[in-house]
């Protein structure tokens, strides 16, 4: 089976009538067999990116390879590859089977294959029992997945899903994260996945795409784009409670470089310094990026991190066995991820210790990441 | 901590109102509604009933009326005219409604599409002949189907075919009544279309499209089956209108029905009954044998789209 990776090169999308394009220079090679996920708040081009490949958006501009054959003018029945739409886009006045048997029939497949693709889909949604009714007789989540299995049928070299999940409640939308995961080791086969929710992008891709008013801001594994963020927009996009930000300033001080804040004063490690003094960043504003998870409870032990700060606490959520602490310190607001204690309340001072070597520095002018 | 259960002592039952207490409490908006009541009694209700009396009746309208049972229905099976023009409305009606309704839903179709321009100046113009007169439109199309000095024939020599005599054929007459229905009625059916469309999600298209389906597939597999209770709607509206075509045959008959009487439509044959006849009596009755067939008619015509539409 010849590879059936995609790829975008250096693609545009401009509406007539807006001063920005939609998608900007989006260049970029899915994998065969790759689970990747476009990932970014509203308007950030993400759908339309998808829409491009998808052939139902024509591109201003770049050229689309899916496989090896260029598919900028080809329509999108030829393109072979199956959509899964936020809403479904099941036909109300055909039952299940029909449903999913419709690209099938349009293609002239023999009746009794369209019969066994069919019921080999049901059956890995598990779906079997649902295959007389209409989408109208279904919930949301078995409605979901006709429409999953009605892509599957298509046995396509690329499936594009369009935020899939978002019409689903909580409890269902963590069920199927775990499916649709299962369902890409079974079928093997390449899966563009658009969403807004960083958690769906963080446990299901094996790349994540940040993107931002139409442009990539990091493309990496999750682990990579969690680790070491490319810019303050994806440092505070990925992940959850998002990262702390503190402006502050760098200052050198007996050979050492600081960081400080009111009510703050950040030793930073050697190793960190090097970098620093190797970019030729040794003093000037810069904002300092820590996740909640690396805000310690100093009342819980010292990390040999550095000094305990004392902090205002306003709003504590018990998340369980966890606790978010929200306070300020110095006039800075933070959240701090901590193992739930009974004396953390709100309204109270609190000595957290900032771990520094999970530490995060941006430049101020175009919010990239130094370190 | 105690744990209250809750306990309901001696509960209070609501009082029933008696209806006429409902009625004294809501009074305002019975008089609000009150004024079209009174007036579809007075012109509705009771020309209905009184109607079904009549035909019982043999009445001029000045002498007593004389009672004469079902006497006016039995001559009604035996009246050749009557069951001509029985005739005569149902092929006006297949040849009106039918090429109506699928232009209006290609029409709508066409509106609907992305790539039309001036879409509010189309549905306009659409719309137009819906709001003119019937009288005044059916004088001009009169002269339009004239004979000798009518534009049609005139365009139709030009052509190389033969001048049509539109007024005195029997079927030609009928042909010409169903295209001034067309002509007034395919942009309003287009309109109600257009709405029924514009309830399609976007996305069920596009679904299609992936899938594989052309234009054509997606009208005919997509499109209208979505659309079957808006296209029900009008199969039956049109029905019930069909049926009871008067103002065209009589103006451009004067009132005869043609020379053949191919262009004598139920209501028109009624209406000479009542008032030139002075028959009111038996013109009653066939207003009554009129509501059943359009009725039966209705009921089939739903049936039959019901069916066709779920292949």
């Amino acid at each position: 089976m010849h590879l059936a990776g995609v790829r975008m090169n250096h693609l545009y999308k401009q509406y007539g009538g807006n001063d920005a394009p939609a998608v900007k220079d989006f260049h970029l090679e899915v994998k065969d067999k790759e689970f990747l996920i476009l990932v970014g708040p509203s308007g950030c081009g993400k759908s339309t990116t998808l829409r491009m490949v998808a052939g139902l958006e024509d591109m201003t501009d770049g050229e689309l390879y899916i496989g090896d054959r260029q598919v900028n003018n080809v329509a999108p029945k030829d393109r072979d590859i199956a959509m899964v739409f936020q809403n479904y886009a099941l036909y109300p006045h055909m039952s299940v089977f029909q449903n999913m048997a419709f690209g099938l029939k349009l293609r002239k497949v023999p009746k009794h294959d369209i019969e066994e693709r069919v019921r080999s889909a049901a059956k890995i949604l598990d779906i079997e029992n649902l295959l007389d009714r209409k989408p109208k007789a279904l919930s949301g989540g078995q409605r979901q997945r006709v429409a999953l299995g009605r892509a599957i049928v298509r046995e396509p070299q690329v499936f594009l899903m369009d935020e899939p999940l978002s019409n689903l409640d909580a409890k269902l939308r963590v069920q199927m994260r775990t499916e649709i995961s299962k369902l890409h080791k079974r079928l093997e086969t390449t899966l563009i996945y658009v969403t807004h929710d960083q958690t769906e992008a963080m446990t299901m891709a094996d790349r994540i795409v940040v993107m931002k008013d139409g442009v990539i801001q990091q493309v990496d594994t999750p682990k990579e784009v969690y680790d070491h963020p490319a810019n303050i927009f994806v440092a505070g996009f990925i992940g959850s409670p998002a990262m702390n930000f503190l402006n502050g300033e760098l200052v050198e001080e007996n050979g050492d470089i600081f960081f400080r804040a009111p009510s703050l004063n950040l030793a930073l490690s050697k190793n960190k310094q090097a970098v620093l003094r190797e970019r030729g960043i040794s003093r000037g504003d810069v904002v300092v990026g820590i996740r909640p998870e690396n805000i310690l409870d100093a009342a819980v032990g010292a990390y040999g991190s550095g000094e305990p700060i004392s902090s205002h606490i306003d709003v504590v959520e018990l998340m369980g066995s966890e606790m978010y602490l929200h306070g300020s310190i110095g006039g800075q607001s933070i959240t701090a991820r901590v193992t739930a204690r009974a004396e953390l309340k709100a309204d109270i001072t609190a000595p957290l210790i900032l771990d520094t070597s999970k530490l995060h520095l941006f430049r101020t002018d175009n919010g990239e990441a130094i370190f | 901590m105690a744990v209250v259960l809750g306990k309901t002592e001696n509960p209070r039952l609501p009082k029933k109102e008696s209806t006429w207490e409902l009625i004294k409490k809501n009074k305002s908006i019975y008089l609000f509604i009150s004024p079209f009541y009174i007036l579809f009694i007075i012109f509705g209700l009771f020309p209905i009933v009184f109607s079904l009396y009549l035909s019982l009746q043999s009445w001029d309208g000045l002498d007593t009326m004389k009672f004469v049972g079902l006497r006016n229905f039995s001559l009604l099976m035996t009246d050749g005219e009557f069951w001509q023009s029985v005739g005569n409305t149902f092929i006006i009606w297949i040849e009106s409604t039918v090429p109506m309704l699928l232009l209006a839903l290609i029409i709508a179709f066409l509106l609907n599409a992305a790539f039309v321009k001036l879409r509010g100046f189309w549905r306009f113009t659409f719309f137009l002949p819906n709001v003119t007169s019937v009288v005044a439109t059916t004088v001009l199309f009169g002269s339009f189907f004239s004979t000798k000095f009518g534009v049609l024939n005139w365009v139709l020599g030009k052509l190389g075919f033969g001048s049509i005599d539109w007024l005195n054929n029997n079927g030609w007459l009928q042909v010409a009544i169903a295209i001034m229905i067309i002509w007034r009625w395919t942009g309003y059916n287009a309109i109600v279309y257009l709405a029924g469309l514009q309830a399609v999600p976007e996305e069920l298209y596009e679904a299609a499209k992936i899938d594989g389906a052309s234009t054509t597939q997606i009208f005919f597999r997509i499109t209208v089956p979505m659309m079957r209770p808006i296209i029900l709607f009008t199969v039956i509206l049109s029905t019930i209108g069909g049926m009871q075509i008067f103002t065209e045959p009589q103006i451009l008959t004067g009132g005869t029905g043609g020379p053949g009487l191919g262009g004598m439509t139920m209501v028109l044959y009624l209406y000479n009954q009542a008032f030139s006849s002075h028959l009111f009596g038996y013109s009653s009755a066939i207003a009554w044998v009129l509501f059943l067939i359009i009725i039966v008619f209705s009921l089939l015509n739903s049936v039959l789209v019901r069916r066709l539409s779920n292949h």
